[in-house]
């Protein structure tokens, strides 16, 4: 059998793989380096993002093939979809690598805080070339390669790397996110066994399955292999009842990693899904209904847990199980436009978690920091450019103006499902909307409170986080005088923690933001402001 | 002129947008504007808004461009009779709004005790709750970005950009109740702004729902050829089903007995001007949307469930007229006043006959008008008074602020519709569009819902003749409270002599309204 490489089409996938094996063995020639590892993920990271260009710029319905088979079916294409989120994925890893800069170029063997920076960087830069193929897969075998490759590895990152002080839910979180990787490779390969009984081929061929629903022994298996592949892909993209990993591995994680699990990952979920709707489309509804039931389970459910979260990565977390709810929500409708829609929901989406979780990292690095609901007090008196950015953020998560994008979204993967006439799921989704507007809410007024004030519900005892850990006494005395401009008046703060307050204002006056951070924050602001003025190309 | 017609718009459109980012920006960045730069700058944005309303009306240009191309939603521009008066309405807000003086919140520490406040005089430094000068910037950004987003639902012909002009204007109004409105309490003042961004939200929502529904039935967003369309591309059970969402969803906005709850507690909660804005802009583009959501395009749907909206009307403003007899919060009377008066207008909307529409729109002028001037008066008092409670002893403003006094009977009597005032000619025509109902409705229901809003009106009189007994009437001369004067008394004259044009010739805005209401009432028969 002969097979047509076309590897011109590969790059998006292969400069992060390459840059992954170069990583490893420039270790072995220069054992002392470590930036040189970082320059070089991030060369891999954007050569792979320029090679998503030819892609992206082809017409819809076009797609570059790759490994071709005989007969014309290609187990790798690249659609201007695929480009799309292979894009996003890379973007997204790219600012990651930003955010972790620091720690992991001062990780190293003598260091006695963390794994060595080959290490994490080999296993960073394997794992988005595994979110990179995912999308692009065409056969069964590619896709479940492309989606261990994007997870396991994540699992030695969530585990690997150590704080100052190692928190020690890090391993659980890695424990849980490795048991739920292998439960959900376990029902993939099922579904995929059963699908390739059903089918007779491996490849993720429209007209196959469509042939296979045809016949109704082979149409029961092909639904029940549908039904197996969709829960493994469930467990990645965290949608309910598969999402109980989430709040722990994203609680106990590094928060540049979280930030990773929370974008970059989020794009081979959608990715697989995707691929696996495109080819289920001309065959049967039930899988369709299924997945209108785990969509609107998963946003309500996510939605009605983050009202409670006090921590914000907790909090975080669950919106992500409530907008993985909204991305499956198109893909409910037999609608052609559902796989464009919610490729482009992503894209909105993974822009604006990274941005909330960009400035909730500044935050939480801050002296006193840190990632509660209380740290947020006043934020937009501290650091107004960190909060009108988050604000924009939430609100695009939010789906309210001014942040149009996100309203936009939100009527985007609506209309197929309307066109399709299926209202009670429109009616959930509605009503999510604003349970969903309650939750970011909540925190955007934390944002703009005024210090000294007290609502109330900021000062429960904040659930331990890792990234609180540090300074979780500290924060309650902090909001009440941290307007920089004054002078920290002695009597706000409280008499428990005045010494510690007191302390921590003055750092906080002399810290001044990493401008990293600051460049992250504009770009990624700047993305979202000019998506909401001409929503160009997203949908 | 053909230079001031090309720009009109995008003037109109663009200069609040573009003045309340920049005050945004300022405030965050370097050193904050000062209160009187912030408050000049906004406010000469808001009369070259009016201004350019007024341009925009008169020559009527417009503007077409493609904006998300894969939906086919474009930014579609432009002025019919329709429109035009809630346009020029805007425009008299914003400079109303932007004008009126700013009342630091009142909390706790400073309510319940009269006569200690003196509200042109500098904050007293107590506390932490008084906001620092800085705020000032958000505070007229957000009222600009509120005039903005009105300005835009009433300007666009897509649905689509209708919603997200709709939604555009929750965010800074909730900054505005919940970090310049007054309570006892600051969970009190985020519960009220909580409030009303769900409500809103869930309303909108349901809008979008009916939105989409329409889309996908028509194929397109444009709402002209929806209204065109009548509704003849969708099989009367559905038009009966998405006019019921969308009558849900706006009816929480504008709002219709049952869905009002939230509206007395946001009023009472608000800063003047964001009251200002609420009820005489914001709650408009709910009526607004039922007549180009829901009259033009689902006329039959309408006709099946107008006894319902109506029946529900009529039961806000017995409802309402019966709250304001025992309301004991004069800014919380108010505002169920305005749920009365709105009642009217919904009633108006139900008829669904050329009368009915014409006064559905001339009520919502005249709501916007009377309320505006009640809200900036009562703003006053509840500041000067350091609350709005009518259970405590005041000074009688015949008395001691004659000036107020004229205004407040004025207003009141406005509010009971007298004929003369601007009030008289929206209820009475309400009431007679009832009475005769437009085509599809069942007569004898609506003459009895005319006839029980009739009553109503009775109410409003009794209600009135109570504020004026409470506030107005007796001798008593302390605490003593400072007459309006300066900026505010310009205002309160500019809106007392606005509603006495239209109580005494209403020829004008029925002009400008006959040709829009008549072509909506004309398609009537293209769905059958």
């Amino acid at each position: 059998m002969t097979l047509e490489l076309n590897v011109s089409a590969l790059w998006p996938v292969l400069a992060p793989a390459l840059a992954a094996l170069t990583v490893l063995v420039l270790d072995v020639v220069l054992p002392r380096a470590r930036t040189a590892h970082l320059w070089l993920a991030a060369a891999g990271l954007v050569g792979g993002g320029v090679a998503t260009v030819p892609a992206l710029t082809q017409g819809t319905g076009d797609s570059t093939g790759a490994f071709c088979l005989p007969s014309g079916h290609c187990l790798y294409a690249a659609s201007s979809l695929t480009g799309g989120l292979q894009l996003l994925a890379l973007g997204s890893a790219l600012v990651v690598l930003v955010l972790t800069w620091s720690d992991w170029g001062r990780a190293g063997p003598g260091d006695r805080t963390s794994a060595p920076t080959t290490v994490l960087v080999a296993l960073f830069l394997a794992a988005t070339a595994g979110v990179a193929a995912v999308p692009a897969a065409r056969d069964l075998g590619t896709l479940l390669v492309g989606l261990e490759l994007a997870t396991l590895p994540v699992v030695g990152l969530v585990a690997l790397e150590r704080r100052e002080r190692r928190h020690a839910g890090a391993v659980a979180g890695a424990v849980a996110l490795l048991t739920t990787s292998l439960v959900s490779f376990a029902l993939l390969a099922l579904g995929a066994a059963l699908w390739v009984a059903a089918t007779g081929s491996a490849l993720l061929d429209p007209a196959a399955a469509a042939a296979a629903a045809a016949v109704p022994e082979q149409g029961a298996l092909l639904l029940l292999a549908a039904v197996l592949v969709l829960a493994g892909l469930g467990f990645k993209l965290s949608t309910v009842p598969f999402h109980a990993w989430t709040p722990l591995t994203y609680g106990t994680a590094p928060l540049p990693v979280t930030t990773y699990l929370a974008g970059t990952s989020k794009v081979a979920a959608l990715g697989g899904m995707i691929v696996l709707v495109q080819t289920l489309a001309g065959t049967s509804g039930f899988a369709l209904l299924a997945v209108a039931v785990l969509a609107a389970l998963t946003m309500t459910l996510g939605n009605a847990m983050a009202l409670r979260q006090v921590d914000l990565v907790h909090l975080l977390a669950w919106s992500a199980v409530a907008q993985a709810g909204w991305l499956m929500l198109p893909l409910a409708s037999l609608s052609s436009r559902a796989v464009q829609a919610a490729g482009g929901y992503l894209a909105v989406y993974v822009v604006a978690t990274v941005l909330a979780f960009v400035v909730v990292i500044a935050v939480a690095r801050r002296p006193g920091g840190g990632a509660t609901l209380a740290d947020h007090r006043a934020l937009a008196r501290r650091q107004p450019l960190a909060a009108a950015a988050l604000g924009l953020a939430l609100l695009t998560l939010a789906g309210l103006p001014p942040a149009i994008v996100g309203l936009v979204a939100k009527v985007v993967v609506l209309r197929p499902v309307a066109a399709d006439g299926t209202w009670w799921l429109i009616i959930v989704a509605t009503l999510n909307i604003a349970l969903g507007i309650a939750v970011y809410v909540r925190w955007l007024s934390a944002l703009i409170a005024r210090s000294g004030e007290d609502t109330g519900w900021e000062r429960e005892v904040p659930v331990a986080s890792p990234a609180a850990e540090e300074d979780a006494e500290a924060t309650t005395a902090l909001p009440t005088s941290a307007d920089a401009t004054e002078p920290a008046p002695d009597d706000t703060a409280q008499a428990t923690s005045a010494e510690v307050g007191a302390t921590a204002v003055a750092g906080q006056s002399a810290y001044a933001m990493p401008w990293t951070h600051r460049v992250l924050i504009l770009a990624l602001s700047a993305l979202l402001v000019a998506g909401s003025i001409a929503p160009v190309g997203i949908f | 002129m053909s230079v001031i017609d090309a720009l009109a718009l995008p003037v109109l459109v663009l200069t609040p947008l573009l003045v309340g980012v920049w005050l945004l920006v300022a405030d965050r960045v370097g050193t904050p504007p000062r209160p009187g730069t912030s408050r000049s700058l906004a406010v000469a944005a808001a009369v070259l808004v009016a201004a350019s309303a007024v341009v925009v009306v008169w020559r009527r240009p417009e503007i077409d461009l493609l904006w998300i191309e894969s939906l086919g939603v474009r930014l579609d521009l432009g002025v019919d009779g329709l429109s035009a008066p809630f346009l020029l309405l805007t425009g008299l807000m914003a400079v109303v709004a932007t004008l009126v003086p700013y009342h630091h919140p009142l909390s706790d520490a400073r309510l319940g005790e009269p006569g200690r406040h003196e509200p042109t005089v500098a904050l007293p430094v107590v506390g932490t709750d008084v906001p620092r000068p800085r705020a000032l910037a958000t505070y007229y950004a957000c009222l600009l970005v509120v005039v903005a987003g009105s300005l835009l639902t009433f300007l666009t012909r897509d649905a689509v950009v209708f919603f997200v002009a709709f939604e555009l204007v929750l965010i800074p109004m909730w900054v505005l109740v919940a970090r310049h409105g007054d309570a006892t309490s600051a969970a009190d003042r985020d519960g009220a702004a909580l409030r009303f961004l769900l409500f809103t939200a869930t309303g909108s929502m349901l809008m979008l729902v009916g939105i989409l529904a329409l889309w996908g039935a028509t194929g397109t967003t444009d709402l002209s050829r929806w209204a065109e369309l009548a509704g003849s591309s969708l099989a009367s059970g559905t038009q009966v089903v998405v006019a019921v969402i969308l009558l849900i969803g706006l009816g929480i906005k504008v709002p219709v007995w049952p869905l009002h709850t939230w509206l007395p507690w946001v009023h009472a909660t608000a800063p003047t001007a964001g009251s200002v804005l609420l009820a005489a802009v914001l709650l408009k583009m709910g009526a607004y949307g039922m007549i180009r959501l829901v009259a033009a395009p689902l006329p039959e749907g309408l006709a099946t469930v107008a006894p319902v909206l109506a029946g529900l009307a009529v039961t806000g403003i017995l409802w309402a007229g019966l709250a304001c007899l025992v309301e004991q919060d004069l800014k919380r009377l108010i505002a169920w006043a305005s749920i009365g008066h709105l009642g009217f207008v919904v009633l108006a909307i139900a008829a669904g006959s050329e009368t009915g529409l014409q006064a559905a729109i001339y009520g919502n002028m005249a709501h916007g008008l009377i309320s505006a001037l009640l809200f900036v008066l009562v703003g006053n008092l509840k500041h000067q008074w350091g609350g709005a409670d009518l259970g405590s002893p005041r000074a009688a403003l015949r008395e001691v602020s004659p000036r107020l006094g004229f205004v407040l009977v004025l207003g009141m009597a406005a509010a009971m519709g007298l004929p003369g005032l601007a009030g008289f000619w929206g209820e009475w025509g309400a009431l007679y569009a009832a009475w005769e109902p437009g085509p599809g409705r069942t007569l004898w229901w609506f003459r009895g819902f005319a006839i029980a809003a009739a009553l109503g009106a009775v109410l409003a009189a009794a209600y009135a003749v109570r504020v004026l007994r409470e506030v107005w009437a007796g001798d008593r001369r302390s605490p003593a409270i400072r007459d309006t004067r300066g900026v505010e008394l310009g205002l309160l004259s500019l809106l007392g002599v606005g509603i006495l044009a239209l109580g005494v010739y209403p020829g004008p805005l029925l002009d400008l309204t006959a040709p829009a209401t008549e072509a909506i009432i004309a398609t009537l028969g293209v769905g059958r």
